[in-house]
């Protein structure tokens, strides 16, 4: 009995955002913390119902496309190691930072100075790096040693017009052996520096959103973003014009359900909750 | 303003006002003789991240200036203060020198942070360590937080940077104890009984020095010693109560006009 009320209880409150999901098309999923948590061995652990979940949006006629702000690999590697992981996932399904710094850098002609993880070079090898005339940042990790920082930091001062290109500006993320400073942390410390403001490819920017619907030809009313970062996930998604939830998995902390700024669509205990109750709507 | 009183106390900036590295002001050590033979109470108060109050002391001696332990006031000091009033056990994220200005602070299990100029320390590891005790609630202690500092090989990054990443990754704001920080110039202040309307305060930083003492309630007297740039006075509102040469001029100025 007091389960069923406590079912009772889950599907009303299931509801509220449910309701809204009349003509909804497509899926937009972010990765890390949503699909698996990264770090350790093998480099991550799939979230329980996660590889499930992937299956069912894609067996249910949705449109899907992964939005990441993954840069500590090649975009390439990294679809790899998810699919080691068990995930039904594809290179040409992903969204990804590099690859669409590497197009605005070859249309407005900059040398990049690159301030990223080793593993994510390679995907700027057909770019001219000699005489830098901006600096590239992303998330480097170990790789945020003072003597790196300096070094990018020195290449924006001297520059008369300087550009820093940030991609993502998250805060944090979660790996398994606990919470790491994400991209944002250091590009907010290159713009205090030299008194810049630094252009955001990668979530939360709208064009990065737009362009991931492009890629799955649909409106943003139709679409639902689907991750655990209340501000890169869900505010940019909303911004965009998308509804949004937000996962209670990854780097999510009970904090975010009362933020000051950003109200997700609806909260779900994970990927597997969340796609059950959309896939349902549908079918109703 | 109007009921400015007679001048009690004169806060004095060290490096850049008094000195340069490692050579003294020309005629800066008989100007404070001078000033010591006026009824002032006299304090030398500076941003440092890298000296210990015993190592400011020695290169003041060393360069004949006639200045006891007690009337220097340093950012380290005021973060120390704050640390004994909150009862906190800090990660230091300071330089080596700095430590012995932290001596009999408990530092085991740390539920507060300190950062000031410490470059071997600006890693990834010990910034995510620093991160995750701030999100946990510990506070943010900020010995100053300037961009960028001038090195024999270029300009490096200051504490400034590193400051404001960890601000935006906990949503936090750092308490800054160094100057500008109106309380860095009250504390300075405590223990000479005056008050910052019978204050004046020397130095070659507009922003820091002059804004900063003026911000405060007290008189801001700009040298163009040190790092002072042409056109600096420009940079705040209201202007600097009066521009120096240097050092000299400005005692000279107290003794004849603020007495």
């Amino acid at each position: 009995m007091l389960q069923l009320q406590a079912a009772g209880r889950a599907v009303r409150a299931m509801a509220e955002w449910a309701k809204q999901l009349a003509g909804i098309k497509g899926v937009v999923l972010d990765i890390s913390g949503v699909l698996y948590d990264g770090g350790g061995e093998g480099g991550g652990v799939p979230i329980p119902g996660s590889i499930e979940a992937v299956e069912k949006i894609k067996a249910s006629g949705l449109k899907l496309r992964f939005c990441t702000n993954e840069t500590q690999a090649t975009r390439g590697k990294f679809v790899a190691k998810l699919q080691r992981l068990g995930f039904n996932i594809l290179v040409n399904e992903v969204t990804a930072p590099a690859p669409a710094a590497c197009r605005i850098l070859k249309e407005r002609n900059l040398r990049p100075h690159l301030l990223i993880h080793d593993d994510l070079v390679p995907e700027f090898d057909q770019l001219d790096k000699a005489n830098p005339n901006c600096v590239v940042i992303g998330d480097a990790a170990d790789n945020f040693s003072y003597k790196n920082l300096n070094e990018a930091f020195r290449v924006l001062i001297g520059l008369e017009n300087p550009i820093l290109i940030s991609l993502g500006r998250g805060r944090y993320y979660k790996e398994t052996d606990g919470l790491k400073l994400d991209v944002g942390v250091y590009m907010k410390a290159l713009e205090y520096a030299c008194d810049v403001q630094a252009e955001v490819v990668g979530k939360p920017a709208k064009m990065f959103f737009q362009s991931a619907l492009a890629e799955m030809e649909v409106e943003p009313q139709q679409a639902i973003m689907i991750g655990d970062d209340i501000v890169n996930d869900v505010g940019g998604a909303q911004q965009c014009g998308m509804r949004a939830l937000q996962v209670r998995t990854g780097k999510y902390r009970p904090c975010d359900e009362q933020h000051p700024e950003v109200k997700a669509d609806g909260y779900v205990n994970n990927l597997a909750e969340a796609v059950d109750i959309i896939v349902k709507q549908l079918h109703k | 303003m109007a009921a400015r009183r007679v001048l009690k106390a004169v806060l004095v900036d060290l490096s850049g006002t008094l000195h340069i590295e490692d050579s003294a002001v020309p005629g800066s050590q008989e100007a404070l003789k001078r000033l010591r033979s006026a009824p002032v109470a006299i304090r030398f108060v500076t941003n440092t991240t890298k000296e210990s109050k015993r190592d400011l002391l020695e290169r003041l001696k060393t360069l004949e200036f006639d200045i006891a332990e007690d009337e220097i006031f340093t950012s380290l000091t005021a973060a120390r203060n704050l640390l004994e009033q909150k009862q906190v056990r800090p990660l230091l994220l300071v330089d080596n020198n700095a430590l012995q200005d932290f001596r009999g602070i408990p530092t085991n299990d740390p539920n507060a942070v300190v950062v000031g100029l410490a470059p071997e320390h600006f890693n990834y590891q010990m910034m995510n360590k620093a991160f995750r005790l701030i999100l946990d609630g510990a506070p943010l202690i900020a010995i100053h937080k300037a961009r960028y500092y001038k090195r024999k090989d270029g300009l490096a990054l200051g504490p400034g940077p590193f400051v404001t990443g960890l601000e935006y990754a906990t949503d936090t704001k750092a308490t800054v104890v160094g100057k500008p920080e109106t309380t860095f110039f009250l504390e300075a202040l405590s223990g000479t009984g005056c008050k910052p309307e019978e204050t004046v305060m020397i130095g070659d930083d507009c922003r820091d020095d002059v804004g900063g003492a003026q911000n405060a309630g007290m008189l801001g007297i700009l040298v163009k010693t040190g790092k002072y740039r042409a056109a600096d006075e420009d940079k705040i509102n209201p202007a600097p109560y009066l521009i120096c040469e240097s050092f000299p001029q400005a005692v000279d100025h107290i003794l004849q006009h603020l007495l």
